[in-house]
């Protein structure tokens, strides 16, 4: 330390890396700085001693659960949308490389209290239970409606401009039942609650082209794919374009404390009686406790089992949703669940996560209709955490704090705050129109 | 050589990684081995990404992919990743700097916490043309190598003694390895590549390297 910096990035948590990565690329001074003595921040990975250690204090793993470094244990569970934000983001910085990636087998939702698949071809669309037989018709319409819209082509718009007409109203003229709307805007759109009803349509169309778009992607069985040994994989692949780029890199710096000037404007970052000096400073709430506020919190379960979710398919990867209305809820509730095949358990063990926005303060209750699904659990922990949300003007302070990780499935609103932010940083905007039909592949 | 190289040679890709204190040498090293080529100036790691050799044993094609730090070595910040799916290691200290040999236990433990134990893992000594400041011995580099059972070699990535040597002990030795070892081999590999999906174009190699040189089987 002792140097000067354009940018110090403080906590190694997805966002922080991935600017890091972008900044270092762009050929800025970039330092980069976490409290703990692995990557990820709260987004990172935990082996079993990790996981013990922040769940169950002085406690240790017991020896049947296998190796510790055999688990990967995402505490920010998300899948990743095949043909969304972040496989651009990916392509993009060409960080692919240091990645290895698998289709998660299935994407389900819970309907009338039984977990159904969501169709992901039309085949299993006719024989889907989730909607009857005249409904299928009203909703194919719908279906090739929203295939056809070209948001640039009016003729595709069929009269509607979906920038003023409600999903409600959009749904309604196709004459669609509570049950597929519920359906569609949860397991198709992926909306949380019930807002987007009320709200100009094209974001759900957007998001349901996005859906199948990444089903049609890679043609597995859901639209995600997901990363071999787990989410920590990812702030660390873009930390190394970072180093690769001249990158500075400190692990396990203790109270990093940004300094000011007179004017409040940021001058540097000490550590450890060591201060170095920058122009700019990212970070993650938790290293500016002062510029944010409390927007919400999650409620989540993490649970080790040694056999897969059942009622779907056998899947050793796989999504649930379980939309507000069927729960009597105001959030969506997930599950997730991973496996050996994906390298983050031991051979026969699974890794199941269920997290909601949370309602009340007691979260083994509030996350019940989930772990009811879960079967049989080895292990299970239950955690409840605040997100934050920046309330400082960083052209006056030069301070550029991310927003928390959400309870979302995926991470399009995660890579939508780093382009944000991306841009108040540099003033540019990162043109993220990757030829994805070149970067198409089949299964390897 | 002699005998067919058209015996349908089966392909094996081998991840090796460098590690060691900074400025010990470990991209010269590579840079030797991979391209022939030594920098005189020592820069902290920028640019370096990993590099790709094709050896040939017994008749099939071998290919190392030798991962370099990037730098991120030097505030002790390597990530879990980087060592992820190695199966071979060389733990480098510069002789004519005891404090760089002194640090090969904790490069040992770093490394046995996040690989198997059946890691090829040789020690090391670089910089063995300068003799006339060394700080480390032979025999002390030697001794720690059969206390931990590593392999031992001193090298000049400056002259090139031993560059190669090494590289390719180490390879061959992942290569018995894995032969012995066969079965697993092929049931690992054939689970993990299950629903595998690439990002990228296919004709582009996973193992990209920053280096459009490549030398392959050029012996």
């Amino acid at each position: 330390m002792d140097e000067e910096y354009d940018v110090i990035v403080l906590g190694t948590g997805l966002k922080e890396c991935i600017l890091s990565g972008l900044l270092s690329v762009d050929g800025l001074k970039v330092l980069h700085m976490d409290r703990n003595d692995y990557y990820g921040g709260e987004s990172t990975s935990l082996n079993l001693i990790q996981l013990w250690k922040r769940f169950r204090g002085d406690d240790k793993p017991p020896p049947h659960l296998g190796a510790s470094r055999d688990y990967n244990i995402d505490m920010n569970p998300k899948f990743i949308m095949a043909n969304g934000n972040l496989v651009r983001v990916l392509i993009h910085t060409d960080v692919t490389k240091y990645l290895s990636f698998k289709a998660v087998d299935g994407s389900f939702v819970f309907n009338k209290g039984k977990v159904h698949k969501v169709p992901a071809n039309d085949m299993e669309a006719l024989k889907s239970p989730l909607m009857g037989l005249f409904e299928k018709r009203r909703a194919r319409k719908f279906f090739i409606y929203v295939q056809n819209y070209n948001e640039s082509d009016p003729k595709t718009h069929e009269g509607m401009d979906l920038t003023r007409v409600t999903t409600k109203e959009l749904i309604a003229k196709y004459g669609l039942d509570d049950n597929t709307i519920d359906f569609i805007g949860h397991a198709l759109a992926l909306h949380s609650d019930d807002r987007y009803l009320a709200e100009p349509a094209l974001d759900t169309v957007k998001r349901m082209k996005l859906y199948a778009e990444s089903l049609a992607r890679f043609q597995g069985g859901s639209p995600y794919i997901y990363p071999l040994y787990g989410l920590g994989e990812l702030p660390q692949a873009f930390a190394r374009l970072s180093a690769v780029y001249g990158g500075t890199y400190m692990l396990n710096k203790p109270e990093c404390k940004v300094e000011f000037d007179e004017e409040g404007k940021v001058v540097g970052v000490t550590s450890e009686g060591e201060t170095a000096k920058c122009k700019k400073v990212v970070c993650d709430p938790s290293y500016l406790p002062g510029k944010v506020r409390k927007v919400g919190r999650v409620a989540r379960a993490i649970a080790i089992m040694s056999h897969p979710i059942p009622s779907t398919d056998d899947s050793h990867s796989v999504q649930i949703i379980l939309p507000q209305k069927q729960l009597g809820r105001k959030s969506d509730m997930y599950l997730f669940c991973c496996s050996y095949t994906h390298n983050v358990a031991p051979k026969g063990k699974f890794i199941a996560f269920v997290s909601t926005e949370a309602e009340t303060d007691q979260p083994a209750i509030e996350l019940k209709p989930g772990i009811d699904l879960l079967g049989p659990v080895d292990e299970i922990f239950f955690d409840i955490y605040d997100r934050y949300e920046p309330v400082n003007e960083p052209t006056l302070d030069n301070c550029f704090v991310s927003t928390s990780y959400d309870a979302t499935t995926h991470f399009e609103s995660t890579v939508d705050d780093v382009l944000n932010m991306y841009t108040l940083i540099t003033g540019k905007v990162i043109d993220l129109s990757v030829d994805l039909s070149a970067a198409s592949a089949a299964e390897e | 050589m002699s005998g067919s190289e058209d015996e349908g040679g089966e392909e094996y890709l081998f991840k090796i990684v460098i590690i060691g204190d900074s400025a010990v040498g470990k991209s010269n090293l590579l840079s030797r081995y991979a391209r022939n080529e030594f920098n005189m100036h020592s820069k902290a790691t920028i640019g370096v990404e990993f590099q790709t050799q094709c050896l040939e044993i017994d008749s099939k094609e071998v290919k190392a992919q030798i991962w370099d730090t990037a730098g991120q070595e030097r505030f002790r910040a390597v990530t879990s990743a980087y060592y992820r799916g190695a199966v071979g290691a060389l733990i480098v200290y510069d002789i004519s700097r005891r404090t760089t040999f002194d640090s090969v236990g904790r490069w040992l433990d770093e490394l046995k916490t996040h690989c198997d134990t059946t890691v090829a893992m040789m020690l090391v000594g670089n910089k063995c043309d300068l003799e006339n400041i060394r700080a480390v011995s032979v025999d002390e580099g030697k001794s720690l190598a059969e206390a931990e059972g590593l392999f031992f070699m001193e090298t000049s990535a400056l002259d090139s003694t031993n560059v190669k040597t090494a590289f390719e002990m180490v390879i061959r030795e992942i290569y018995t390895n894995v032969s012995r070892k066969v079965l697993n081999s092929e049931t690992y590999k054939a689970e993990l590549s299950v629903n595998r999906v690439s990002l990228v174009n296919n004709g582009a190699s996973t193992s990209k390297q920053n280096q459009p040189y490549f030398s392959c089987c050029s012996r």
